[in-house]
């Protein structure tokens, strides 16, 4: 009884270990495995797979390049040279050295993974980047900064990129000159923050962000950046005060301008409505006055007859901001024209910009943003720029080399 | 005790007996008493017969109407037919009762643009077709803003009337309490009639 109870104690214990080791090979995989794991997450991070668009001026697509994301950072491979910027780039890696070198338009370019600096021969250039170029899944990647810093320069370009909607646009390298000549001024433009005061407080969202501070914060930075260009910018109102239509179109008659940008936001009654509008000031528009204007006032119809004039340089203007703006949005800029009471007065080309809507989160999270009203004060500013350059054929738009 | 039940028995027949002819009595008093007091009452002359003479006293027939509203999904003003009963010969009146029931109509799944609380004061149709809606001051100051809200409030204001009223007016003109207007919103030039791009 005695041996069998032994034996069967024996005979328990043996299984017991069998397990424990088992286990105990299990557990140390599983270590190896996440120890791997982790290791080539910190040396590679978890890159995630995107697409990079490239266009030009005009808001064209020029290509559309798969790319990865890793740590807030995006990286296109070495193709992408070929797709965007020059088709017959050559390159070659040197994967023992981490070496990568590309041959493009009678340059040659060395980069080194991990490594900031960016050599370019012939004449001893380099280039800090502020991203090194780095390796996802064993090929060598660069970083966004080599095609908006280092590559636009060969062929005198520059390049503007929003990593919101992952757009880079390519555009010929601005030349603009101020345009004071002496003491007198050739252009002059108005930018109208709308409403202000306690009284026209405009549209209002449901967290208390008021439209009038969102267009005056705009405008002032408008007028900073465009100031710094050259030109010469009046706001209708510097402070939250309020000014009647006549007073603001009295700014533009004292200085002069030559182009009328009013700032305004935008509501609806659906909270899914979202997206930049330019409005135009055209009585025979959308919404209409009657045909038969000539049965009105005197004074009525001396001001459609008039502003009938500027309407064509108010689309050119509209135009040219549609193609500044579509940039910064994924919904395309619409261009509407509509009996207009805040241009009403005004004898110059003019439009009403309506910066998104207060009525919709989006558009909402976005006029809240610093950044993006910067953002959007730097392309009217661009837009005024090449408004002014296309219809005054003195101002170069591109250097010639 | 047999004696005893039987006693009992034509005692409970009689209660029952007596307890019957006072209901009797009672349903009969009260019969008496309505038709009395039916005939208490002075009679008057029958209500006229509805005539073709006489025809604002006939309730008009309802007839559908096409109120234009916002589908939220969409973003456009859709017609959301509903039915009124509208005068059939002045077209002032009818005018009134088609803006009030835009004014006043919010069916599910459709929002409507006219702020909530605003009134119409006065409608007026002048010989040249242009219609004259005079509204409070609350669809101006209680309007949400914005140059597409502007927008939807008048073309929803515009599309329904010129749907009810196709031959009879060519325009409008907006006014608030009264007095001509240069806008609701701060955007919209409302100092002159307005129609529709077709």
């Amino acid at each position: 009884m005695m041996t069998m109870t032994t034996n069967s104690v024996v005979y328990r214990k043996k299984p017991q270990k069998a397990r424990t080791n088992r286990y105990s090979v299990r557990v140390t995989v599983s270590a190896l495995f996440l120890g791997i794991l982790a290791w080539s997450v910190a040396l590679n991070g978890i890159a995630q797979e995107i697409s990079v668009h490239f266009i030009d001026v005009d808001g064209k697509t020029i290509a559309e390049v798969p790319a990865q994301r890793q740590e807030e950072q995006v990286y296109l491979p070495v193709d992408a040279v070929k797709q965007v910027f020059d088709p017959d780039m050559t390159d070659q890696y040197n994967y023992p050295r981490k070496r990568l070198t590309l041959k493009t338009k009678g340059k040659q370019i060395r980069l080194q993974i991990n490594n900031l600096v960016v050599s370019i021969d012939p004449g001893g250039q380099t280039h800090t980047l502020p991203t090194p170029p780095i390796i996802i899944a064993q090929e060598p990647m660069l970083p966004i900064t080599f095609f908006t810093q280092v590559l636009p320069d060969f062929d005198n370009l520059e390049a503007i990129y929003n990593p919101s909607l992952q757009k880079v646009q390519l555009r010929p390298k601005n030349t603009w000159t101020p345009m004071v000549t002496g003491n007198s001024v050739d252009w002059a433009i108005i930018i109208d923050p709308g409403h202000g005061g306690a009284d026209d407080r405009g549209c209002e969202s449901n967290t208390g962000l008021l439209e009038k501070d969102i267009v005056l914060t705009l405008a002032k930075q408008l007028q900073q950046i465009s100031k710094q260009q050259g030109m010469q910018i009046y706001l209708t109102r510097q402070t939250d005060a309020k000014k009647t239509h006549l007073e603001r179109i009295q700014v533009a008659k004292r200085n002069q301008a030559q182009l009328f940008l009013s700032l305004h936001c935008n509501a609806s009654f659906s909270p899914h409505e979202k997206g930049i509008k330019i409005y135009l000031n055209n009585p025979k528009g959308e919404l209409r006055f009657p045909s038969n204007v000539q049965s009105g006032p005197a004074g009525q119809r001396l001001k459609i007859l008039a502003q009938a004039n500027f309407l064509k340089q108010s689309r050119d203007f509209a135009h040219t901001m549609e193609t500044e703006l579509n940039f910064l949005t994924e919904i395309p800029v619409k261009i509407i024209e509509l009996p207009l009471v805040a241009l009403s007065d005004a004898y110059m080309p003019a439009v009403v910009l309506e910066l998104g809507y207060l009525s919709n989160v989006e558009d909402l999270e976005k006029l809240s943003n610093a950044e993006y009203i910067t953002s959007v004060a730097q392309a009217i500013a661009r837009a005024f720029q090449r408004y002014i350059s296309s219809i005054n054929p003195s101002v170069p738009q591109t250097v010639e080399q | 005790m047999k004696h005893n039940s039987s006693a009992g028995f034509s005692r409970l027949l009689v209660i029952w007996g007596i307890t019957l002819v006072l209901v009797a009595v009672c349903l009969a008093a009260t019969l008496f008493l309505i038709k009395r007091s039916k005939q208490s009452v002075v009679p008057t002359a029958p209500p006229p017969l509805p005539t073709a003479a006489n025809p604002s006293d006939t309730p008009p027939p309802p007839q559908e109407v096409n109120l234009f509203l916002l589908d939220p999904t969409t973003l456009t003003l859709v017609p959301v037919k509903t039915e009124r009963r509208l005068h059939t010969t002045e077209p002032t009146k009818r005018l009134n009762q088609v803006v009030t029931a835009l004014i006043q109509e919010t069916p599910p799944n459709f929002r409507n643009t006219i702020p909530r609380g605003t009134l119409l004061n006065e409608t007026y149709i002048d010989t040249q077709q242009t219609a004259y809606l005079d509204f409070s001051s609350h669809l101006s100051e209680g309007h949400i803003g914005g140059t597409t809200a502007e927008l939807l409030t008048i073309t929803a204001i515009l599309k329904t009337v010129f749907d009810a009223f196709p031959d009879d007016i060519k325009q409008v003109q907006i006014l608030i309490d009264g007095e001509e207007v240069k806008t609701l919103a701060g955007h919209l030039n409302l100092s002159q009639p307005l129609h529709l791009f077709q």
